[in-house]
Formats: structure tokens, sequence, C-alpha cells
């Protein structure tokens, strides 16, 4: 059917065929995610913003950025090499409380903070990665969440004299941005409605380059090798590659951008609870990106909002919005493994396929 | 105290806590060995033995905020603990053929991942449930009286009576399921799936309905661990948890799919805790972590376990 009609008005639709040719080569570009990061900075807080029982306050667009740096690295982790974390507390909040030791006692440049809590992070993702990959597949997920509570025991207990034990970290104290430029200070005019103060610019600046390093990651040979052991680990081994390293570095990978995150949200909320290493912050991350659809890069940014969304706005208007959003969770996990973002993208290549008049 | 006396002290403490462990792991570490299936709800058989044995053997408030909107006050059967003892591993039993069938069992096929998350989210479920209902805040539940005291063992010095009931309850039950497994054949082709599921699969075997039982043996034991556990841990929402996790250090340190690994495990968990709440109480809980850590370094099977085929 489909040829006849091509014959009948080949001018017409070999058009919308390039058309929509042209548009799918240009979603593949990388740069077509990347700018869609930074348009997404700059409406999202607009829309966002005006949501019923939003009370306008940018804090929380900030929060969903840091949480989304978090969840993609998460995603990079589950949803690209097939490994489930349950400990991925230990990196945000490890590197949220070396972020706040540094800014306490040596100097609170917030770039610098965001360095020395990503270090931290990969040194212990080294550890636990190291520790948690001795035995396969499902202990994976088991001794990963072991090792999340015992820095959680560790900074609660041992620790405590350092770390404030139960009552957390106080002591965090911000200096201006490379020591000059207040994160207070508000841009004037266009630059204002846009990009609001030096604090948004930070955090939406940093969600920008981990959507760019993410892409980059995923595009990558590299990170070709991640997909292939999600989806045959067996076969990935017998073209003689070290399995065990690239699980190792996807592990590494994905607990510096949990480092990042976990610095980045020392500087916003100016404290750290201990609550940041508890399973609960674990079990949190897997609930976003599970959530949010794996496998994909906007899949866990859709998750951090909508999480965020509900954990600050409606669990005000309905109590048990935990219990809500484990049915959700299981919901989605039993019938819906793509999460959110795959029922969007469902409808995108329904859309795409009715467009090009081919049903595959 | 005669160094005899403390000797004994220390293993009766030890005994009491490894019994709680010992008891949520032997279910982990079967459905771990036979069926290659991550738990996570395995913890809501514990949470169901507490709150459940908590409203039979004495009184249940619940002070949730749903509970107090549909005017739910407090349901107590009042029966005491050894009743509690009785009916909870049978309800739980009963819930654990129920999770088999209706969540583990489809989820057979799909990906490991997919059955962690599962099984996390109905734990998730079940303590946002009992928040709901009984509410966040620890309750007590209080040990029976006739538990109460104290024992004494002669020259072995005087010790919680209530501490040798755990130990003696758990022997029971440990011995009961151990001598099930080695000498029954639904035993049989669960110890033949633990050593090669696939191979039985091949055989011919329908090993559908063994680890149908073995799950609802391991679910009821769990929920035994509850009862028993109630008195002794936190009765909180987090507590389910809060058990999982050195259970699971339990099955990583014994080795997966043998009772006498979960119980070797158990014992080893349970002794450095216990000697570090003794001269390091800061370190107590941390110190299983790195027992758990040295034993991943040097022996990844776990001290009992044998290198399993597929990894």
């Amino acid at each position: 059917m489909s040829e006849q009609t091509e014959t009948a008005t080949p001018a017409e639709s070999t058009d919308t065929a390039g058309l929509l040719d042209r548009w799918d080569a240009l979603r593949e570009r990388e740069s077509f995610s990347i700018l869609g990061a930074i348009a997404f900075v700059i409406v999202f807080p607009m829309i966002f913003t005006n949501l019923p029982a939003y009370n306008g306050y940018m804090s929380l667009v900030e929060l969903i950025y840091i949480w989304a740096i978090f969840a993609i690295g998460f995603d990079l982790l589950l949803g690209y090499t097939g490994l489930l974390s349950f400990g991925h507390a230990v990196f945000w909040g490890g590197s949220a409380y070396a972020a706040g030791l540094f800014s306490a006692n040596i100097y609170g440049e917030p770039l610098l903070m965001v360095l020395v809590a990503t270090v931290t992070a990969i040194v212990l993702a080294l550890i636990i990665g190291v520790l948690s990959l001795r035995r396969g597949g499902i202990y994976f997920a088991i001794l990963t969440l072991a090792f999340g509570q015992m820095m959680y025991f560790l900074a609660l207990g041992p620790l405590g004299e350092i770390t404030g034990g139960e009552d957390g970290f106080t002591g965090v104290t911000i200096e201006p941005l490379l020591g000059s430029i207040g994160l207070g200070r508000e841009f004037a005019g266009i630059l204002g409605t846009l990009l609001h103060d030096i604090s948004y610019v930070l955090f939406a600046g940093f969600f920008v380059l981990a959507v760019a390093a993410a892409v980059r990651i995923v595009r990558s040979p590299y990170g070709a090798i991640f997909q292939a052991i999600a989806e045959n680990e067996q076969r990935v081994r017998f073209l003689g590659l070290n399995v065990w390293r690239y699980k190792l570095v996807a592990f590494v990978l994905s607990g510096a951008f949990a480092g990042v995150a976990g610095g980045l949200h020392t500087i916003h909320a100016q404290y750290v609870a201990v609550g940041s290493l508890y399973w609960i912050t674990s079990g949190d991350i897997v609930i976003i990106t599970v959530l949010g659809g794996v496998g994909s890069i906007f899949g866990p940014v859709a998750g951090a909002m909508a999480f965020l969304y509900v954990e600050n706005i409606v669990s005000g208007e309905i109590a048990f919005w935990l219990l809500v959003l484990g049915a959700l969770f299981v919901t989605v996990v039993w019938l819906f493994p793509a999460g959110l973002w795959g029922i969007v993208d469902g409808i995108r290549s329904t859309v795409r396929g009715q467009l090009s008049g081919d049903d595959s | 105290m005669s160094v005899v006396g403390s000797v004994v002290g220390f293993a009766i403490q030890t005994l009491a806590v490894s019994s709680i462990y010992i008891l949520v792991a032997i279910g982990l570490s079967i459905t771990l060995g036979t069926l290659k299936f991550v738990n996570f709800a395995h913890a809501a058989m514990y949470l169901a033995g507490v709150y459940i044995g908590l409203g039979i053997a004495l009184e249940l408030q619940f002070t949730g905020d749903i509970a107090r909107s549909i005017g739910l006050g407090n349901v107590g059967l009042d029966l005491g603990f050894l009743a509690a003892l009785a009916i909870i591993p049978i309800i739980t039993f009963g819930l654990g053929l129920l999770m088999e069938r209706f969540v583990a069992r489809p989820f057979y096929d799909r990906p490991d991942t997919d059955q962690i998350l599962v099984t996390f989210g109905i734990l998730l479920i079940v303590q946002e449930l009992i928040r709901a209902f009984v509410g966040g805040r620890s309750l007590t539940f209080s040990r029976p009286e006739w538990a109460a005291g104290a024992i004494s063992l002669g020259p072995l010095g005087t010790y919680s009576s209530w501490r040798l009931a755990i130990i003696g309850i758990t022997a029971v039950l440990v011995l009961a399921v151990y001598l099930y497994i080695e000498y029954t054949d639904v035993g049989l082709a669960v110890r033949a799936g633990t050593e090669d599921a696939e191979m039985v699969n091949l055989l011919g075997i329908r090993a559908t309905r063994p680890f149908l039982v073995i799950f609802g043996i391991g679910s009821g034991l769990a929920g035994a661990a509850g009862v028993v556990g109630g008195p002794v841990f936190s009765v909180v929402p987090e507590i389910g948890v809060g058990v999982l996790v050195p259970a699971f250090l339990v099955v990583v340190v014994g080795g997966v799919g043998s009772i006498v690994g979960s119980v070797v495990g158990g014992l080893l968990i349970g002794a450095v805790e216990v000697g570090l709440q003794m001269n390091a109480p800061t370190w107590s809980s941390v110190g299983i972590y790195a027992l758990a850590a040295v034993v991943l370094l040097v022996r990844p099977a776990g001290l009992m376990g044998v290198v399993e085929v597929d990894e």
C-alpha cells in the first residue's frame, strides 16, 4: 500500500520523509541532547514554579537538578550496565560529608567543594566496588546495601566526633564562587528572567555538564561495552574483554556523578544529615531512576522531577504519599519496566511511525 | 565472675543474638541457593511476625493516621507469647506461599534486577502500610512473664531466662527444618536444586512444589524470628531492613543454600557483634560488615559455600 501512495505523490512524500529523516538525524546528534538540556534549564523553572500547589520558590528546582545528576549517574550503572546498587547513599552522603568538612576546615569555595566531594566518591566507589564485585550478579545488590549501611553506622558511631553523629554536620561555611562572586547575586534584566541568580547558574550548569558527560559516555565505544554487558555478559566475556573491570569502571563513574551531586547538595543545604547515608536514600535513588525510566538520560531526570514534586508538594496534601509511591513503583516494575520516559518514548515513536507512514 | 562464667555468658548472649539472624537468614539462603532469587520482601515476613505477633500475644495499638481516620482502636487477642509463637509461623508460611505464587513466580524468568526491585517495592509497601495503620513510633513488645526473671546454672552463673528461651526455640525450629531438608523427598529436590538447578529441570523433576514449600518454610521461620525478636530489637516499621541486612551478611559469610552455612555464619556474626558490644560499643554495628568484607576477600563463596556453576 505505502509503495503505491509513494508513487502516486512522489514529491510530497519524499518531502515529509526528508524532513523526518533530517529530524531523526538531528535527534541522534550529541549536541541535540546538550542543547536540549540547556533549553530545559531555561524553560523548566517557568513551568514548574507555576504548577498547582507550588509556592514558587526556586530552591526545589535547584534540588531537582542535584538529584537528577545523582539519578543520571545511577542510571549509567543500572540502566546501561545492568548493575543494581542498593548502596549509592555512600557516595551521595560520603561526598556530602567530605564537602562539608572541607568547607569547615579548609576552604568553602563551591567548585573546590564539588571537586573534593567527587574525588571522595571515586575513592569510596573503588573500595566498595572491588568488594561488592567479588561475587557476581545478584550478590551485588546485597553487598552494596550492606557496605552502604556500614558507612551509615560508621558515621553514626565511631566517626561521630567528626560527622556530628545523629545531629548531622552543621559546620558548613560557603564562600563566594571563585572567591569573589556571591552565590546569591541576582542577574538583572533578561538574564535575570532566564537564569535568575549565580546559585541557579551553578546548579543548572552542573546539570547540563552531567547530561553532556553522560551522553558522551553512553555514545563512546567504552559505553557501548557497558550496554553489551547488560545485554549479555557471557558474550562480552567470550570476546575476550575483562567484564569485571568494565563493571568496576561503570560503578566508579556512577559514584563520581553521585559525588558531584552530594557536593552540590552540601552547598545547597549548607548542612549534612546523617540520613544521607541511610539505606532509605539508596532506596530513593533506585525509585527515582526506575520510575523515570532506566536506560535513557532523560528518564532519570523525569523521575527526579516527579519524585521531588511529590515529596515536597503533594506530601502535604496526601499523607500516605510513600505508600502510594511504593504501589506505583511496584506497578512500574511489573508492567512498565521502561518507566515514565518509556511511555513518553513509546508515544513519540508511534507518532513518528504514523508520520512516516510505516508501522515499524 | 569466673573466666568460665564470662565465657558462658558471652556464648549465651552470642547465641541469643545469632538466633534471630539465623532464623531470618535460612529462608534467604535457600531461595538464593535454589531459585537464585533475592528476596527483599523476606523482611516483610519478619515485620508480619513482629506486628501480628504483638497483636496475638498482647495488644496492637493502631495509632497511624489512616487507622485514626477510620476509627480503628486497639486490637489485641492477649493470648500470650507462646500462642503467638505457634500461630505466626503458620500465618507467615501461608503468606510465603502466596508470595511465591503471585510475586516470585512471575519474576523467575525476568532479569535479576527486576526481581530485586519488585521485592524491594513490596517491602516498602508493607512498611508504609504499617506506618499508616499502626504508626511509626516505637512500640513495646514485652517479654512474657515466665521468661522475665533469671535462671541459675549452678557454678556457671545466673542468666536471663529470656535469652535461654530464645536459644531453645531457635534450636528446635532450625533442627526441625534441617531434618526436613535432609530426610524428605521435598528436601532432596531442594538440595539437588541448590547444587544445580538447571540439571534438576533437565532431569524432568518438577521442582515447582518443593520450591513453593521451601519458600513457605523460609517465610515461616522469618515470621517466628519476628515473634522472638520483637522483645529484643525495637518495634518500628524500619526494623525489617534493620534485620534483613545482618541476615544477608549471614548468608554472605556462611555461604548460600545450606542450613549449616546459615548457622555458622549467624554464630560468627553474632559473636563479632556481641564481642564488640562488650569491649568497644561504638564499633559494634560496624564490625559485622568488616567481617563480611574479610570473608569476601578470602573466601568469596562464603565459609560453607561451594563455588556456584553459573558465576
